[in-house]
């Protein structure tokens, strides 16, 4: 289920065509749009972010994880604990300290995880995911006083001169992240450990007879997953404002599923374009469809996983490559 | 002393609502090698149910029961005839629909419901209480108890010595064989997916009084079962049960000495469990 | 030195010995071929050898190195190549990626996170040339699935070539083949230097005779026979237990 095929060499810089517009076009947007509009711009980006590092451990390596939500929330939670009670906003500080904590979670994690296969693996990335969540919601410590959650936390500071940060330049501090992270997964989807995991994914027995440490592969798969994961969480919590043990439970780690799935598995748009369909249409439904948005979308995910498994990206593209292949011959 | 049974008591009871919610995915699991994880919400259909036709309507606990359980029972085997059944040899889909189900489920029960959470209720002759050393112990926790362990047993004998038992069994070791030998696993297969869903509706009437009926079941209900078989292992009545009452048991006495601690000694047994014995305390391989 | 060396090998499964104290040494370069009814424990003993089954009892010793407690990636390390009874190639993805994943597989390279597989020119070079050989240069972007069996069989035998092993483990790879194709896969063999050994179970008996110098009977578990082809044919134990060995 190739998408992303080798080309050729003028074809592949052909190739880089859609990318580098797509950039250029994320790069100007915000000079049409309101605040409100720069703001869901932002929140798309981070949840294709989100849901990107979610295609690593389940597009790619195949681990069905349902508690991917643990790193975004680490990453979120420790950028909101150092403001909390350090009182520290500098970004060079929280960041790297969310990233590094929502990493070292993954890999706590994974060792757990990883002893169990299959359908074990699932169970346990879930309940390690609803630990976290109990966690936060129980310890005093991990909460602002009085609250479920922890507030008052600001856009950081960049500790630039004479310059704070606005709702317009975080968008833009959001996409030169979301723009390295991109091209990072996309080098790293390529290589040959990329392409060992979908090996793994594939056929684990034959590819350990073949040479490779699947049980490595799958669990530096996991690690990365979460770090990405982390970053996002970390730009998520200065976004948001706001951070809530919700951030690291069930229902957050479904986000990325959904988009991913939905979007298409296996190759790297898929999840971006599942998250901005996710995230403009939860936006710009009605009032009373608002209501019923979940049940909507459930019944999508359900139509989805049965009948365009590949994702609805893939399946409308697909459509178009044969539409347009019809057109071509009705042509000549 | 009397601190010690009450407590007791309650950790069994407990563990027995456990047990009754975890039983039914344990089966469906093993047999099926499908992870459901509707299963809570399949119980928070039978427990909206039940309230509805034992309190709203008026009609005694022992219909209500009825009533939850069908109707959960039949929701499971809608899903299993209808959609997983197309999936039957994908087990990531098969437990990602399950997933998709959870959101629908939930989202319905919101719409017929509505938001706010229903009291919990049980049966008339139940109300009240026994004395046990000394202390009044509500007479609906035994009957909890008892209702578990005769479940529990029936469950048993149904696995162990009846011919839809073995065909489980034989389904569960060797699907080809079993399904060369003539016997419609496919039916099989959908009785069995309604029988887990209908306990898991009469756990959803069952365990009102002490879980309540809200819809934030869905999940809640899913974690508790997910803890169990992780704890107790796969594939067994006897994982259930020993999974069930021993989280029961742990939850109970940690929240009468650590009250602050709340789930926690529950994730902490899962993690001890996992570490020291990935499969489960009484699981088979999946 | 010996390729191979396995000293009263057990294996257990439940009350069941699918292996039962097996031990024998095949040298360098030798061709052994290892025959039995159904359920001897041919492919279980591949199994161990190869790593996928950790043994209940005994040793396994691979160029005088102990390799009984490795996982099986290690094994592959250092120079097992392995042809599966149900052709193993990762259906839903190229022949090219196949062999490029092959390939890499004992190759320091694998682990690496950031450039694109292409890059690697003298793997991929490789690869196609490896493909070339195999007469599958021009399907090389069809999907593993769409080939034909005797293909796939061809490609997997080929691709486990390509590791450069030391020691080739084959598993029935006559199983679902034309009596050409067969020949093709004989043929293959045949053309292979003394620098590699090849450990060989079939039921195609023209293959096991055309092919083997030694063979080792199975039955049971046990070895009920070992010995040159001729002898093996001439054994009037063999020929009773193992029905269908031909003149």
């Amino acid at each position: 289920m190739e998408i992303e095929r080798r080309q050729p060499e003028q074809g592949r810089l052909l190739g880089a065509v859609p990318y580098v517009g797509a950039a250029l076009i994320l790069a100007i947007i915000p000079f049409f749009l309101s605040t409100y509009g720069e703001g869901l711009m932002t929140r798309f980006l981070i949840f294709a972010l989100f849901a990107m590092s979610y295609n690593v451990v389940f597009g790619y390596a195949g681990l069905l994880s349902l508690g991917h939500a643990a790193f975004f929330g680490a990453g979120g939670y420790t950028v909101a604990l150092l403001k909390l009670h350090y009182n520290v906003e500098l970004f060079w500080i929280s960041a790297p300290l969310g990233v590094l904590v929502a990493t070292f979670t993954a890999a706590l994690f994974g060792i757990i995880a990883l002893r169990a296969s299959g359908i074990y693996f699932l169970l346990v990335t879930f309940a390690l995911g609803q630990m976290l969540y109990s966690l936060t919601w129980n310890v005093k410590w991990f909460n602002s006083p009085g609250m479920q959650g922890i507030t008052g936390i600001l856009l950081p500071d960049l500790a630039i001169p004479g310059f704070t940060l606005d709702t317009t330049s975080f968008y833009y501090v959001v996409l030169f992240f979301f723009g390295i992270s991109f091209l990072l997964l996309y080098r790293l989807v390529r290589s040959p450990y990329g392409r060992a995991l979908v090996g793994i994914r594939e056929d684990e027995s034959r590819m350990e007879a073949v040479g490779y440490d699947t049980w490595l592969h799958k669990y530096t798969a996991f690690v990365i997953s979460g770090a990405f994961a982390g970053i996002a969480g970390v730009l998520f919590t200065y976004y948001n404002f706001f951070v809530s043990p919700n951030h690291f439970g069930i229902m957050t780690s479904f986000l990325p599923m959904v988009m991913a799935i939905m979007g298409g598995l296996g190759t790297l748009l898929g999840p971006v374009l599942g998250a901005g369909v996710f995230i403009f249409v939860e936006n710009f439904s009605s009032i009373y469809f608002r209501a019923r948005w979940p049940l909507v979308l459930g019944g999508l995910f359900v139509l989805t996983i049965i009948f365009a498994r590949e994702g609805l990206g893939v399946y409308l593209w697909r459509l178009w490559a044969r539409a347009s292949h019809r057109h071509e011959r009705i042509k000549s | 002393m009397d601190w010690f049974v009450i407590n007791l008591l309650n950790g069994v009871s407990y563990g027995m609502i456990l047990f009754l919610i975890a039983s039914g995915m344990s089966i469906v699991l093993g047999a099926m090698g499908t992870m459901n994880l509707a299963h809570g919400a399949i119980y928070m259909v039978g427990a909206y149910v039940g309230w509805t036709v034992a309190v709203k309507w008026g009609a005694t606990f022992g219909v209500g029961l009825l009533a939850g359980g069908l109707s959960a029972g039949l929701v499971g085997l809608a899903i299993e005839r209808g959609l997983l059944r197309r999936l039957y040899k994908q087990p990531n889909e098969q437990v990602l629909l399950t997933f998709g189900f959870v959101y629908i489920l939930t989202n319905l029960c919101l719409w017929i419901w509505s938001g706010w959470p229903r009291m919990p209720f049980t049966a008339e002759f139940l109300k009240g209480s026994f004395e046990i050393l000394g202390r009044a112990y509500p007479k609906a926790r035994v009957a909890v108890i008892l209702i578990g362990l005769i479940l529990g047993v029936g469950l048993w004998w149904l696995q162990d010595r009846t011919r839809m038992g073995a065909i489980v069994r034989a389904g569960m070791d060797d699907k080809e064989t079993t399904m060369g030998l003539g016997i419609n696993l496919e039916r099989a297969f959908a009785v069995i997916f309604f029988i887990a869903s209908f306990i898991a509706g009469v756990a959803g009437v069952i365990g009102a009084q002490l879980l309540g009926v809200r819809t934030s079941l869905g999940l809640e209900v899913l974690l508790l079962a997910l803890i169990v078989i992780i704890v107790g292992g796969v594939g067994s009545i006897q994982g259930a049960l020993l999974g069930g009452i021993l989280i029961g048991v742990i939850d109970s006495f940690g929240r009468a000495v650590f009250p602050q601690l709340a789930m926690f000694t529950m994730y902490f047994t899962m993690l001890v469990v996992l570490i020291v014995r990935p499969a489960g305390l009484l699981g088979r391989k999946v | 030195m010996n390729a191979l060396r396995v000293e009263h090998l057990f294996k257990q499964f439940g009350g069941v010995s699918a292996v039962n104290n097996v031990s024998f040494s095949v040298e360098i370069g030798e061709r052994l071929a290892i025959i039995g009814p159904n359920g001897a424990g041919k492919t279980t003993l591949f199994n161990l050898i190869n790593g996928q089954f950790p043994v209940t009892g005994g040793r396994i010793y691979f160029f005088e190195q102990d390799v009984t407690a490795l996982p099986t990636h290690r094994r592959a390390q250092l120079g097992q190549a392995r042809a599966f009874q149900i052709i193993s190639l990762l259906q839903n993805l190229t022949v090219l990626d196949n062999a490029l994943l092959t390939l890499h597989g004992t190759k320091p390279s694998r682990f690496k996170m950031f450039r694109p597989v292409e890059h690697f020119k003298d793997v991929f070079d490789q690869a196609i040339h490896t493909l070339d050989t195999l007469d599958l240069g021009e399907k090389k972007d069809e999907l593993v699935k769409n080939l034909a069996h005797g293909e796939q069989r061809r490609l997997e035998i080929g691709l486990g070539l390509a590791m450069q092993p030391r020691l080739l483990l084959l598993d029935e790879p006559s199983a679902g083949l034309t009596k050409e194709e067969g020949t093709d896969v004989i043929g293959i063999i045949k053309n292979l230097g003394s620098d590699i050994t090849i450990l060989l179970v079939d039921h195609d008996m023209e293959m096991v005779f055309e092919v083997a110098e030694r063979i080792i009977v199975l039955h049971y578990g046990q070895i009920i026979g070992d010995g040159l082809p001729e002898e093996i044919q001439a054994d009037q134990r063999v020929r009773e237990i193992y029905i269908g060995l031909e003149e």
